[in-house]
Parts: C-alpha cells; structure tokens; sequence
C-alpha cells in the first residue's frame, strides 16, 4: 500500500488498482469504476459499442436484473450515473459515508454484467433516441464535425454513440465479446473519494474484486494524425446559428505544457477575456470562446463561436485578431493572475465535495496515470507566467488554422 | 449534520432581511443576494427588460469601468453569476473566507451605483436579440417558453429573453428606471454560507446598503397563477418531438408540499422510478424522460417532460398519463421509502458543497420567510404516508392539463 500526497493507492493480486483519497471533513464519500476504453478503442463498424455497454451494464449481472440495480442504487438516495467518453468510461455513485460498501458492493457486481439478452433490444431502442436528440444539438453536431475534420480516418473520429447504422447493426453477443475484452483488472480502476477509512475500502476491494481473473490490456492505441489544416463544412437548415471553429494544434492530455494551453485559452475565451470584451460586449455574437479539447496522445486549441449566420465573417476576423494579437504580443501579467485566482477559489471549491474529487481523479488516474491534489493542481497553474505562454506560443503557434463550419450557410464557399 | 451548523436570520438597520449559516470547516463563503423584483415587473411593451438590467448592471460604477469592474472580482478570484426570474433578481458570489468582504462590498458598488454607459445597453438589447435565433436551436428550453404562459399565465409566463418586439424598444432611460423603481435595500434578501464571520459580514452589509433605494422600496406585488389546460403544439423540424406537461401543484410553503416532493420521487427521483422504469426501461420510448416542480412565491407548478421521435411521442404521453394516475391506486410502501430516502440522503450529501448549502438557505428565505434547517425538512418528508399521497392527488387532479409539444407532428396527428 502506498501512502503519498494525501492518497491511499494499492494494487490487488489480479492487478486491479484501488485509488483513494480520504477527506476527513466531509460527511460523504464518492466511488466509481474507471474502465480505461472508450469509442476511440472500438473498430468502424462497431461504432458506439463502449457506450453501448455502458448502458448495458445497468441491465443485469448474475445477481441482480435492472430494477434490483437499480432499485438498490435509489435504496441508498446514491447520485449516481455513468458516461462513456472518447477514451474511458466511468461508473458512480456518491452516497452518505455509511452507504459506500454498498455503493460499491454494487457498483462492483455491475462490472460483472451478464449483458442480459432479452434486454438488449429495448436498450438499443433508447440509444436509438438518445442518438436523434444528440442530432438536434448544435454543440454535439459541431463537436462531431471537429473530430471528422481533424481525425478523419482515425477512430477518435467516430462519434462517442456511434451511429443508427452501426448501433442498429450490432448483436448482444458482439457487445459481450467485447465487455470481457475491455472489463477486467488490467483495464479497471476503484477510485474512492470521502470520508472513508482507506483500510476498510481496500478490505472491500480485496473482497469484492479479489477473485477477477486478469487478462490482457487492451490493445495500444494509434497515434491519431496531428495535423490542423483541413477544412470541414456541414450545411444543414436543421439550426438557426451557424457554428465556426478555428482550430490549432495544442498539447495532449499528458503533456507538460498542458497548463500553458489551458491559461492562455482562458486569457483568450474564457471569463473577463479578451473575446468577451471585444467579441461578445462588441455586440457581434453572444456565444464565443476558446478551449482545449484533449486526449492522450493530441490536443487542439478551438476558438469557436455561435453566431447568426449573416455574422459569421465578422465573428471569425475578430477571433482571428485576437489570435494575431496574442500570437504578436503574448499575454500580459494581470491576465495570467487573473485567471490563477480564479482556478484558487475553484480548486477550494472542488475540495469541498467527494463528487468533484472523484470526478477530476478518474480523468487524472486515467490521462497521467495517477491521482493528483489540489495543492498540486494549484501550483501547476501558478507556475504559467506570460514567459512560459510566450514559449508555448512558439510551440504551438496559432497560425495555419483549421476551420469547421456548421449551419444552414454554404460557408465558406458561398460568395 | 446539524451539530455544527448555526443559522442566523434578522432584519438589518439598512433594511435588508439577513440569514447566515455558518459551517465549521469549510474553506469557502457563498452568499447570494436577491433583490424582490423580476420579470413580472417588466412593463408590457419591454419584455426582455429585466434581463437587459442584469447585463448591463456590471458594466460600469461610478467608480470602475466595466472592465475594471471584473477585473476588481478577478482580483480576489471572486466567482460570482447573476440571473433573473419571474420574480427575482440573483447576484451570486462564491470565495476564499478571506475576500467574502471585499467581494460584499464590490457586489454594493455594482448594484448601488451602476452608470449603464449608453454602448452597453446598445450592446445588451442587441446580444438579447442574438439569444432569441439561438433560443431556436435549444428544444428542450423552447419547449418551456411556449408552454410557460399557458402554465402560468401571461405575466409569470413570462421568458426572461423576452420578445423581439418589445427588445427593440429598450433604451437606457428604460434600463435605469427599472433599476430605479425596483432595486432597494428594503426589497433586498442576502444569505451567506460556509467559512463567514456572521457579525462582522451583517454589520458590513449595513455600512454597504444604508439608505440604497431609500423611498423606492415598495413591496412587490403578489401575481395569481392562470393556468389554461389544452394541448398546444408548434411545429419545427427536428429530429425528435418535445412535450411537456403540466398541472397546478401546492407553494413551497404549503403543508403538502413535502408530499409533492415524494410524489415526484416516485415518478422520477432515481433509475427506479415510475417513469424512468415504465416509459424508458420497459419500452425505450425515451432516452430523456424527467418529472419536476417549478415554484414562484405563491403558487406550484408539478411538470413532467420527455423527448421522443415522432412516432412515438402518442404512446409516450400516454405512458405518461397513465403512470401519474396509477400512482394514487398502487403507491407501494416500498416505493415511498425508497423516494424518501432519495430526497433525505442527497439533502446531506450535496450538503457537503457550501454553494449547495448557499442555494438551499437563499430559497428559504424567499419562500418562507426564515432558514429552515436541513433537518427540519427532512423530517417532513419522512413523515410522508401513503395516505398523503392518495389525498394529495386526489385534491390535485390531472383531468385539465396543459400540454405543449414542439416537433414535426401534432399530438393525434395519426388519428390514434
């Protein structure tokens, strides 16, 4: 067992890892499953299936059908939930300190899903739904168009609910294949947040976990390509605003200048930034900002907005300034400052609740492979000074921008 | 949970009414202040005007630009948002113990003295109306517009985006003497939870608020509830139909209320619930599928909601008729306790986030005029009985309901 930085880790004989963070001055506890596979682990035609699976897994084990899980998730008034994600899929549940054996009693019997047959139908069906209600979002659509455009060919392009043709197609027994391809100690991580005993919840974790059989690792992942130079346009009269990204290459997800990405990002799009003050207050689209989307091995920088369509050059020169001018002059003191005060109230925050620890955990256990606190979280955004973003800026320099279009307009061919 | 909660609730010299609870151990503060004005107070031709006043009421004091203004907050890593209802106004803060004055006293300078330069205002009617053609491409919050003011009637049905109409007549004279008539300590409620000195923040709220809106503070007035049952549809291409329904439920302060609360676990607290097991699990009619109570001062609205593609949004409906009346025959006990249990058990852990603590104080006083610990409610809710439920839908019938849909097809459209 080892004992550092304000964690409990400590690994089963089967390889099964068991993360915890003990939090003394809360009245709760969170835990979850990290199943380290996600729609960029899954292969063209069966698009969807981790997600697939997820759902799948609230459907029935050899002890439990869906209403007993269902049911004894309610007994305990858990919040609770699960997502499938590009690279992972999660299962949780928060509960008051005295519910977490139970909690994660059962969240350990959900990882042994039978993937009941005669469920499988039915479940399809409401994937099948959730599919047509992503398809009126104007987010997911442009979130999708950005991956095709820039992961075309490449499996992080596939969309997370795979397709109606792909989700349509595919059989139970596909689905169990791959559950216990992906479902196993290798795979898997119990992560615990709250005011628990770190002795007693390993005690669980041997008890409950320690007879699963391990196996191999999932297969490794492709590098996905790392260009940001195409073009991707989706003219459809199913939305009002048309949707514009540009998008530039930036750190993945394990990458030291991560941090740089996220502050500089900030500066640009993010709250009391430079795009809501000359964007935005400039009256010319009420919805524009910058982020970074990362995964394990890419990242990218978007500047995106949301705009009337009629407004879409002039949301995009005025992004596209902000950028030269940030590129040209970097960033200045104060906006750095700004927003590592910000990040000190939100981590201050975060430590607060088992669920918000739980959350940030998995992504870290999962991308850097282990947990990191708050404190060290904090001084990571202190160390970015407007020198560091100056480097950063040189490697990875906002030019050459991609371009995504999404929208009732032809654009940006129709002039 | 109580053991080292201590609530405080006064009305201060300045006028303001005043509660406190502070929380060993926390390491941050949350207060929130509302001001006893909203949407209902916008004239006719302006709706959209409130929304207007709380875009523009940051940007720019006698002291500070607007920039500077949110630099100030940056400064001290202040958090702070603010939003606007059918009858209030939220300006809400959350920060390290050590700055809890320092953003009290930035939040007095923004609401006491805002200056609406001309530009901002422009800007604000502007962007209001950029939100509107973006309204379109939100279903779910479209869907709730439409049916608001057949749920609540024309004045609390209002939508805080407003109309176009009434957005292109808004000018600054129309933004200050909004904030004029209405913003006043003696209309303004402010609660502060987490890691706060409770008498030193009461006594910096005094300093801050003294005279503000002095002789403007009139009481707001109470508007009744006009609900008009029908079905109501309006037609959009989308992939998937959108409905909701909705019936006169009991006010927050109303005996039945935590009999309400369970009623609509039942229906819709967890994975088991009725309409989760019934509409999506044993038909996959549904992806999203939620049943919830919407509560102005006086008055409840009960609502249930579901998206499905067109075929099948009849039989959706249906199911979801047909699971609220069931409910008054075979409510099992089993059933009750594990609503209760959901309501109980996610009051105390969410209580472990001060800004959930914050939200739940701030409702209180709004409704009921005091803190009402934690416990307290709780124990209402698990004095629920089977027999409440029965009563409560019986004195509460669904037979005249407003139902709204949005979508390519009418509800019947099949003739079925």
């Amino acid at each position: 067992m080892n004992r550092d930085n304000g964690f409990v880790e400590h690994t089963l004989a089967n390889g099964l890892r068991v993360v915890i963070e003990p939090m003394p001055q809360v009245q709760s506890a969170a835990g979850g499953f990290l199943v380290q596979t996600g729609s960029r682990d899954e292969t063209p035609e069966f698009a969807g299936v981790s997600h697939f699976l997820e759902h799948m897994c609230f459907k029935g084990t050899a002890k439990r059908g869906w209403e007993a899980i269902t049911v004894d998730f309610d007994n305990m008034g858990s919040t609770y939930n699960a997502y499938t994600s590009k690279e992972r899929t999660v299962y949780f549940g928060w509960v008051r300190v005295d519910d977490l054996e139970r909690q994660v009693d059962l969240l350990v019997d959900m990882m042994q899903s039978i993937v009941p047959p005669e469920e499988f139908e039915m479940e399809k069906k409401v994937i099948l739904e959730e599919i047509a209600m992503s398809d009126d979002s104007i987010e997911r659509k442009v979130y999708d168009l950005i991956h095709e455009t820039f992961y075309g060919g490449h499996s992080l392009s596939w969309p997370v609910l795979g397709t109606t043709d792909t989700v349509g197609a595919m059989t139970r027994d596909q689905l169990f294949d791959y559950f216990q391809s992906r479902y196993h100690p290798a795979n898997m991580v119990l992560i615990v947040a709250g005011a628990v005993n770190p002795d007693d919840v390993i005690a669980m974790a041997e008890r409950t976990c320690g007879e699963w059989r391990p196996k191999s690792p999932r297969p490794d992942r492709s590098a996905p390509p790392s260009a940001k130079q195409a073009v991707g346009k989706r003219v459809t009269d199913r939305f009002q605003q048309q949707a514009i990204g540009l998008v530039y290459p930036a750190p993945s997800a394990t990458h030291p200048d991560r941090e740089n990405g996220d502050v500089l990002a900030a500066v640009l799009g993010g709250q009391n930034s430079r795009f809501f003050w000359n964007i935005i207050q400039a009256g010319i689209a009420p919805h524009v900002a910058a982020g970074r989307l990362d995964y394990c091995d890419d990242g990218m920088m978007i500047a995106f907005g949301f705009a009337e369509p009629a407004k879409v050059e002039a949301v995009l020169e005025a992004m596209r300034k902000e950028i030269d001018k940030v590129s040209k002059n970097g960033v200045v003191e104060e906006e750095v400052q700004r927003v590592k005060n910000r990040a000190q109230t939100a981590l201050a925050t975060e430590s607060e609740a088992p669920y918000y620890r739980l959350m940030q955990m998995i992504h870290d256990v999962d991308v850097l492979g282990r947990p990191r606190s708050v404190t060290e979280r904090l001084a990571a955004v202190d160390a970015v000074t407007p020198a560091t973003i100056r480097a950063y800026l040189e490697a990875w320099p906002l030019r050459s921008d991609g371009l995504v279009s999404l929208g009732p307009r032809d654009w940006p061919n129709d002039d | 949970m109580s053991a080292h909660e201590f609530y405080d609730h006064r009305r201060l010299d300045c006028g303001v009414e005043f509660a406190a609870l502070a929380l060993e151990g926390r390491r941050t503060t949350s207060f929130g202040i509302r001001f006893l004005t909203g949407l209902v107070d916008e004239p006719d031709d302006r709706l959209g005007l409130a929304r207007i006043v709380e875009e523009t009421i940051g940007k720019g004091t006698e002291k500070r630009s607007a920039q500077e203004l949110s630099d100030a907050f940056d400064a001290i890593g202040a958090q702070h948002g603010s939003g606007v209802g059918r009858e209030s106004f939220m300006f809400r803060c959350s920060c390290l113990p050590e700055y809890a004055d320092e953003a009290l006293a930035l939040h007095a300078e923004l609401l006491c003295t805002p200056t609406y330069p001309d530009e901002y205002c422009r800007v604000a009617v502007d962007l209001g109306l950029q939100e509107l053609t973006a309204l379109e491409d939100d279903p779910q919050e479209l869907t709730g517009r439409l049916i608001a003011p057949k749920a609540y009637g024309k004045r609390l049905g209002r939508h805080e985006l407003g109309t176009p109409e009434g957005l292109q007549r808004i000018k600054r004279d129309d933004i200050m003497e909004f904030w004029r008539k209405n913003f006043a300590s003696s209309r303004m409620q402010v609660s502060v939870a987490g890691a706060v000195d409770v008498e030193s923040f009461a006594r910096r709220i005094n300093e801050l608020f003294d005279g503000f809106g002095k002789g403007n503070g009139h009481q707001q007035r109470d508007y009744e509830v006009e609900f008009s049952p029908g079905v109501h549809h309006h037609h959009k291409e989308l992939e998937q139909q959108h409905v909701l329904l909705c019936w006169p439920g009991v006010k927050v302060t109303d005996a039945d209320y935590p009999v309400e609360r369970v009623v609509l676990g039942i229906l819709s607290g967890g994975m088991s619930s009725r309409l989760f097991t019934e509409v999506r699990e044993k038909q996959g009619l549904v992806y999203w599928v939620s049943a919830w109570g919407e509560h102005p001062r006086n008055a409840g609205m009960a609502f249930m909601g579901a998206s499905t593609t067109p075929a099948r949004c009849d039989q959706t409906v249906k199911t979801l008729l047909r699971e609220v009346e069931r409910l008054a025959e075979d409510v099992t006990e089993e059933e009750l306790e594990r609503a209760k249990v959901g309501i109980i058990a996610k009051s105390q852990t969410h209580g472990d986030i001060t800004r959930a603590r914050l939200g739940e104080l701030g409702s209180d006083l709004f409704h009921f005029g005091r803190p009402v610990p934690i416990a307290e409610k709780n124990e209402r809710i698990a004095a629920v009985t089977i027999a409440d439920i029965q009563r409560y839908l019986s004195e509460h019938p669904r037979d005249r309901l407003c139902i709204q849909t949005l979508g390519p097809r009418a509800l019947g459209a099949d003739g079925d």
